[in-house]
């Protein structure tokens, strides 16, 4: 018990930051990350046991994860697609030009359709290759490769058209 | 590699260690400003997905998980609890039924029962004898009592006649102990006069709220018996 206890805490602290952040680009709502999160460790307490490889534990609670995501959508049907900037908030004020740009890219980031989004977050957060990336979403590799290419390739296209825009967070 | 597939390999990990891709960067200055553009927004890639995680969610994790666990224990000691609960009620309950339940339907099925299953401890050699006034005493609390011997009373005590307070006596027969069972009138059992099987026969006789019943060996005149008793027993109610 002591040491499943040990193991669980180790877990949490080393993963939960990695955790939060998926799940906060993949429903784009803090409290609902949060929610999500504390689920995904519930289950993962009780399940413990069955995870035999450390290393594979951050894929192993990613997956518990989207599943515990999915059941969201299963209990209650709100379009996500319908993206509204106003959830995505930002805590700090921003005053350093770093994190105006950084919430400028954020809403673009959480406005690229899901599909491209969370294999992206996988792999910058996440620090997943290709083939683990493709295992997780029951994808080819190829399929991923494609979605990376065409995620930064939108990110790239919106901050080549809009250089300007950017400029009217400063006032 | 050329420029399409370059371009498709960067943008999908510019990362990647892989040969072809590093060679491909540095084959003209054109890739080399792609290729750095990309690693400048892959910066600010991932400096924009790394949002704020909640200075007390890791506290709030452990917290949450030691209060369910803690939560799951007390549960299962109270199931423990209940099921140890429910095993000793179910036994309980089954040892009453199984200890109070009545075998017998029939006031004669229980006489030969009880004489067969006491028969070893009563032989018909026996010479210490219970006197009247012994006898008299016990058959008190049945508010009765008798006027004079009836036989040599070999024996005189309380019994359990199918769960009721009865007066058990054995006298000494002609080949076999001859049992009487003073017995108060009960709803289970069912009155029989005559009975027998094929060793012993019994006759009951009713009284107010009593009955006596009389059980001996085919050669025992049990009528003379019955008539004996009916004629020496006195009721004080």
């Amino acid at each position: 018990m002591a040491t499943k206890q040990i193991r669980y805490e180790a877990l949490v602290k080393a993963l939960h930051g990695d955790l939060f952040r998926y799940a906060y680009w993949l429903c784009n709502e803090k409290q609902v990350a949060e929610d999500l999160v504390q689920e995904t460790f519930l289950r993962a307490w009780r399940a413990l046991d069955s995870l035999k490889d450390e290393k594979a534990a951050k894929s192993w609670l990613i997956t518990i994860l989207r599943r515990e995501n999915a059941r969201r959508f299963e209990r209650k049907r709100f379009d996500m697609s319908d993206y509204e900037e106003s959830t995505i908030t930002d805590t700090k004020s921003a005053s350093t030009e770093q994190e105006i740009e950084n919430h400028w890219l954020r809403e673009k980031i959480a406005a690229l359709p899901e599909e491209y989004r969370e294999p992206l977050v996988l792999q910058v957060v996440g620090g997943f290759s290709g083939e683990e990336i493709a295992a997780m979403l029951s994808l080819n590799k190829n399929t991923v490769m494609t979605r990376l290419f065409r995620a930064r390739n939108q990110l790239k296209d919106a901050l080549d058209e809009e250089p300007l825009k950017r400029g009217q967070y400063n006032g | 590699m050329d420029d399409l597939e370059f371009r498709r390999a960067l943008f999908a990990d510019p990362t990647s260690n892989d040969p072809a891709l590093q060679k491909a960067k540095n084959s003209s200055p054109a890739r080399q400003k792609v290729s750095q553009e990309m690693d400048k927004l892959d910066q600010q890639i991932a400096s924009a997905l790394n949002v704020d995680v909640p200075d007390d969610l890791c506290d709030r994790l452990i917290l949450r998980q030691t209060l369910a666990s803690h939560q799951q224990n007390k549960r299962k000691t109270r199931i423990h609890l209940a099921l140890a609960a429910s095993v000793a009620l179910v036994i309980g309950l089954s040892v009453n039924v199984l200890m109070f339940s009545n075998a017998y339907t029939n006031i004669a099925d229980y006489a030969l029962a009880h004489t067969y299953h006491e028969a070893d401890h009563f032989s018909n050699e026996e010479q210490t004898l219970v006197s009247l006034a012994s006898l008299n005493d016990k058959m008190a609390s049945f508010d009765g009592s008798f006027s004079q011997d009836m036989g040599e009373l070999l024996f005189a005590d309380y019994c359990r006649f199918d769960g009721m307070k009865s007066l058990h006596l054995v006298y000494r027969g002609l080949s076999q102990p001859v049992n009487v069972y003073i017995v108060p009138d009960s709803e289970h059992l069912q009155f029989s006069a005559n009975f027998s099987d094929k060793n012993l026969k019994g006759q009951t006789i009713k009284f107010n709220g009593k009955n006596i019943i009389v059980v001996g060996d085919k050669s025992e005149p049990l009528k003379q018996w019955q008539e004996t008793i009916s004629n020496n027993v006195q009721w004080s109610t």
